[in-house]
């Protein structure tokens, strides 16, 4: 099956079934492998990414359910890193092993859409991607601090 | 190389060999032996640690991989520093195993574990550094005719101290790659006060890149023609593949082959000059290749395959209960005794018994196990994950059927491992795989639900302690009997607790259990620490006198026997413990927490395996708060650490709060159990995390530096499980004696 979508901005076309779930397309068949494979089954936010602008596991997602959609993965999210989240992420030294933070980025990056600034009970709720390496503390003080900027 | 380093290997070795003492060898390289880099990179090795490009930039050699710990930043500190770099104008590579075992060790210390990264290579690199730098300036000193001592280096530069003029490193590094090395152990080091990046808050050099999504991980890796293969292996412990019906899934689109793998060895998991040699191994397993990673999975999920489950297919948890409770009705061996525990114990005027339960867990890392091989003509080509890349070039070119030298590991950055990397069962399914497709690359990947069942496992634990205080409320005598499951012989998380109590007996039990052993973050201390300082608690409640007071007053230098033969060691340790200990009080905000339901618990270990162990110290204060319906909220973590001397403190404060947020996901939820021979849980919603709405606030204090760096990968974990499990009976909750916390009536809170 075909399936047409844009993936950060370009018009990409799939051969692929139509079953696939878009976290293997994009990582298998576009060579983009920013956002991982964590757990497959939506738990653990490694694989997020924007559909439409709302944050979605990849790992659910159906390459059938994408056709004309609009997908921004982290390599879209700034040209150059110089997403305000990025920056705050840089600086406050946030990634340990860093697996996990294409998927927490992007799930901010959503926050932030939709609450310019949000309270730290708003960043708790939202966030519920998994980090193995504890690294929560800072990334909830990278949000506050993009949320300024 | 003698006279650093080697006498804790040696002490370590005796210790759990139960030889006597082992004398070793460091070495440093005696002479630059030219081995090209690739020729896209252009560039001359000037010894093995680092390649000097045109345009002076250096590569520096990492001896470690990276999983998370910021060892590459912390490794390029220390040698940057000897040579003088302009920081950024260098480049990081993970270093090649294969050069390590054709040069004799030359990186002294290439597995990642008991958080030894720095404290193991601290010297030698800056020994390196040194080494290298004189070899310039020599070089620099034939080139402009300028004798040595009227030249020093600057950023990547060799610069005439009372002239103008000067060199790059890139115009002299051919010359210098010729000359001989300098003795490592006479080389001059830089002093302290002229350190420019050791003991620095420098930000992480792999920051960039892990916001951009640009690092690499193994299961990133990409080859031209590459296929993808999903696997399975046997789902009890032991089990062995008999059959499987590969016409079920035979031509479907995208499906290439199915691979049967043999069981077998998967690698030494510590280094065998440093500790006995141990391989876990591995067990059968099937593969499907594909053209997709998930074609394959589909396919494997369809797959019938016919295991033999062997003798442990009727082991359950339950069954390993029963076992504990078997073995420790016999004494076990004799690891500590001091005084007349026996006699103590009729004559004390209290006395209570209590068992401790550690549970199976596992390390959970991010990045699902995966690696990608290559077989073909020229041998073996693998690419990922690991923390002993040694071993996985080893079982790499053993799984490929080839000569070592046939052999190359590209070590790749690694999404977590917690320990679950030193061993390398995946490295060999993922050869033995590509040696069935001859010329085609192939990336194996498994599921989540893969790596929680078919992990290696930090043994399960039961402690049964008896204690007894006289009338002066002083413990008199303190009995420690533990059984282990199977594991190395490692008591010592139990049997080095450092309180002066006059009547000591510690008994280990090993018992065979059927999930391999696996070393993780908190080795052996994360099962015992808790249960110590959880008794101790016990006894202070026993005598009436708040735990922190009575904790203190068991760290009670002069109570230490003068003819202890490690009484030195023993007075050190406490005098440590107890001003870290007040140190923590204070920064806490006090011994206690008034309000009902408000409780501060202390936890502390040096993670101390034998006397005289170099390690860092690490006391933790846990506040929680709970409710009268039993819901708990872990409200702020506070450590204090003496990491000797913090070469990168930004990155000490990151795996203190790192290791706090691993033990507090282990101490509330950790759980695994078995139920005919498989392990029962799954994925993360049978395993859960603990999220970010959970995670409380850390707050860090580094103490003064003093000495040389000891490791904080691990010593986070044992502290801050202790702390809480204390923190919960301070707030007017049960007594934990059975991790994980939530087992007993207990729900969680967001912080």
């Amino acid at each position: 099956m075909r399936v047409n979508l844009r993936v950060n901005g370009d018009p990409v076309t799939l051969d692929a079934e139509p079953e696939m779930p878009l976290l293997w397309a994009l990582r298998e068949k576009l060579g983009m492998c920013g956002t991982k494979f964590g757990c497959g089954i939506g738990l653990c936010g490694a694989c997020m990414v924007h559909l439409n602008g709302a944050p979605v596991p990849s790992c659910k997602v159906r390459l059938a359910d994408v056709e004309g959609q609009e997908v921004t993965t982290i390599e879209g999210l700034s040209a150059d890193g110089s997403h305000p989240l990025q920056k705050a992420w840089v600086d406050l030294n946030v990634p340990q092993c860093g697996y996990c933070q294409s998927g927490m980025i992007m799930a901010a990056a959503a926050l932030l859409k939709v609450k310019k600034k949000p309270t730290v009970a708003e960043i708790d709720q939202s966030i519920t991607n998994i980090c193995r390496c504890g690294t929560y503390v800072r990334i909830r003080k990278a949000i506050l601090q993009a949320a300024q900027s | 190389m003698s006279g650093f380093a080697p006498t804790r290997r040696a002490l370590l070795k005796a210790f759990v060999s139960g030889a006597g003492l082992v004398s070793f060898h460091i070495l440093l390289p005696k002479s630059a032996l030219g081995a090209a880099p690739s020729a896209s990179e252009p560039g001359v090795e000037v010894t093995a640690w680092v390649v000097i490009e045109p345009n002076d930039i250096v590569r520096l050699r990492i001896p470690q991989a990276e999983l998370g710990q910021g060892i590459e930043t912390a490794l390029s500190q220390i040698i940057a520093d000897e040579l003088e770099l302009e920081w950024g104008k260098f480049k990081t590579e993970f270093y090649d195993p294969q050069i390590n075992r054709t040069r004799n060790n030359v990186y002294v210390h290439t597995a990642v574990l008991n958080s030894w990264g720095v404290d193991m290579l601290f010297e030698p690199m800056r020994r390196a550094g040194a080494q290298i730098r004189h070899m310039l300036l020599e070089a620099a000193s034939t080139k402009l005719g300028v004798p040595v001592d009227q030249l020093e280096v600057s950023d990547n530069r060799i610069v005439e101290r009372a002239g103008t003029r000067s060199i790059g490193f890139g115009a002299i590094a051919v010359e210098a790659a010729k000359l001989p090395i300098p003795d490592a152990n006479t080389v001059r080091l830089k002093p302290k006060e002229r350190w420019r990046y050791i003991g620095k808050p420098l930000g992480r050099l792999d920051v960039k890149d892990k916001v951009t999504g640009k690092t690499v991980y193994g299961i990133d890796v990409q080859l031209p023609g590459m296929v993808y293969a999903a696997v399975r292996q046997s789902p009890v412990f032991g089990g062995r593949l008999i059959s499987y019906d590969e016409k079920t899934i035979s031509g479907r689109p995208g499906v290439l082959k199915v691979v049967p793998i043999r069981g077998g060895p998967s690698g030494y998991t510590t280094p065998p000059s440093l500790w006995d040699i141990i391989d876990f191994e591995m067990d059968d397993a099937v593969a499907v290749v594909a053209d997709s990673w998930w074609t394959a999975q589909k396919a494997l999920d369809d797959l019938p395959i016919h295991w033999a489950d062997g003798p442990n297919g009727s082991v359950s948890s339950s069954t390993i209960n029963d076992a504990f409770l078997e073995a420790i009705k016999s004494p076990g061996r004799i690891v500590r005794q001091e005084g007349d525990t026996a006699q103590a114990l009729k004559t004390a005027s209290k006395v209570i018994e209590a068992d401790y339960h550690f549970p199976y867990v596992q390390h959970a890392p991010m990045e699902p196990m995966n690696c990608t091989a290559l077989v073909n003509e020229n041998g073996v080509e693998a690419w990922g994950g690991s923390q002993y890349a040694d071993e996985a070039l080893r079982i790499a070119a053993y799984a490929a059927g080839v000569a070592l030298k046939d052999a190359k590991f590209h070590l790749t950055y690694v999404g977590g491992a917690f320990g679950r990397r030193l061993s390398q069962d995946y490295v060999s399914q993922a050869v033995q795989v590509a040696r069935a497709i001859r010329g085609t690359p192939v990336k194996l990947i498994w599921t989540r639900e893969e790596t929680t069942r078919r992990s290696y496992y930090p043994p399960v634990a039961l402690t049964r302690f008896t204690g007894g205080i006289d009338e002066k409320k002083r413990v008199t005598a303190w009995k420690a009997q533990a059984v282990f499951g199977s594991a190395p012989f490692q008591p010592y998380g139990l049997s080095r607790m450092p309180f002066s109590v006059p009547n000591v007996e510690f008994q280990y039990i090993g018992i065979e259990t059927p999930p391999p052993f696996g070393w993780m973050r908190g080795v052996a201390h994360t099962q015992a620490t808790w249960m110590n300082i959880g008794f101790m608690s016990e006894l202070a409640e026993l005598a009436g006198v708040p735990t922190l007071d009575f904790h203190l007053s068991m760290l009670n230098e002069d109570a230490v026997p003068k003819t202890r033969p490690d009484h030195d060691d023993a007075v050190a340790r406490i005098r440590r413990q107890r001003k870290l200990l007040l140190e923590l009080v204070q920064r806490a905000g006090g011994r206690e927490r008034r309000g009902k339901g408000l409780g501060r618990g202390f936890g502390i270990t040096d993670m101390s395996y034998i006397p005289g162990y170099h390690s860092s110290c690490i006391a933790a204060a846990v506040d929680v708060a709970l409710d009268g319906k039993g819901w708990l909220r872990i409200e702020r973590v506070t450590v204090v650490v003496d990491v000797g001397l913090a070469v990168n403190p930004q990155n000490v404060e990151a795996q203190v709060e790192g290791g706090a947020i691993y033990a507090l996901t282990n101490a509330l939820y950790g759980k695994l159990t078995l139920k005919n021979g498989r392990i029962e849980q799954g994925n993360f919603d049978e395993y859960p995390m603990l999220r970010l709405a959970e995670a409380p606030d850390i707050a860090v204090h580094i103490m003064p530096a003093t000495g040389t760096p000891s490791g904080i990968g691990e010593e986070g974990c044992p502290a801050v499980v202790a702390a809480v499990v204390d923190a919960v009976h301070a707030a007017g909750g049960p007594r934990i004696r059975r991790l994980p916390i939530k087992d007993n009536n207990l729900g969680f809170r967001k912080a």
